[in-house]
């Protein structure tokens, strides 16, 4: 699924009755932070804000990596897709956690642990991909 | 923790459906074989452990989120097609 960022309204799943998404699993790292809130802050574009819930020092920058990567996809295997309930590939929002340093232009994204949400149950895993394939700290700002 | 000697060929059952078999030992490390449904996911810790670090990292952002942005965008005017 590689919606084109240009033609792509940037939709939110976000909805207006402030239900926040739900990671059973958690994330890795953070098994025990399961409600998270996404955000699309002013001037943010095309990055989103992430925070948790119940601990709300605990926050991240992630965006759709179809924006920086446009071949980018992710392989739902069946337990994902099952435990997902996906009915079909337009339900799912994918975001990749940026890592940002303090020289920002050296910004990356982890493409091997995508979160994986379905928009409709507002569920969503960390999936995890094989990291040959996939680098951990892609960087998504060209250098130059 | 179980502790069981196994020798190449043989292969332990966890949980009546996921098969591990010792292909190999050589002095580099042992081969093992995973038979499981592809429902069960079966990854290297090493992989986990890498994905979770990044996941640390990522939660402390150096850079407001609006600065970060706005490079990224000027980034993406002058390159579209980031690769």
């Amino acid at each position: 699924m590689t919606p084109d960022p240009a033609v792509t309204p940037d939709t939110s799943p976000d909805s207006d009755d402030g239900t926040p998404l739900t990671f059973p699993k958690g994330l890795l790292g953070f098994p025990e932070l399961t409600a998270f809130r996404l955000f699309e802050p002013k001037d943010a574009y095309p990055l989103k804000f992430l925070q948790s819930v119940e601990a709300q020092e605990v926050s991240f920058i992630c965006v759709d990596p179809a924006c920086v990567k446009k071949d980018y996809e992710v392989p739902l295997g069946e337990e994902e897709a099952e435990i997902l309930h996906l009915e079909s590939p337009e339900e799912a929002l994918v975001l990749t956690l940026v890592v940002v340093p303090e020289d920002a232009r050296k910004m990356t994204t982890n493409l091997a642990g995508p979160l994986v949400i379905n928009v409709k149950t507002r569920t969503g895993f960390q999936i995890v991909l094989n990291s040959d394939k996939y680098p951990l700290r892609f960087p998504i700002i060209a250098q130059s | 923790m179980l502790v069981i000697t196994r020798k190449p060929e043989q292969s332990i059952v966890i949980g009546g459906e996921v098969e591990v078999i010792v292909l190999g030992i050589t002095k580099d490390g042992v081969r093992l074989g995973i038979k499981a449904p592809r429902s069960v996911q079966v990854h290297r810790r090493e992989v986990f452990e890498a994905i979770a670090a990044e996941n640390r990292a990522a939660v402390a952002a150096k850079v407001p989120i609006q600065d970060a942005a706005a490079l990224l965008r000027t980034a993406q005017v002058r390159k579209p097609h980031i690769r």
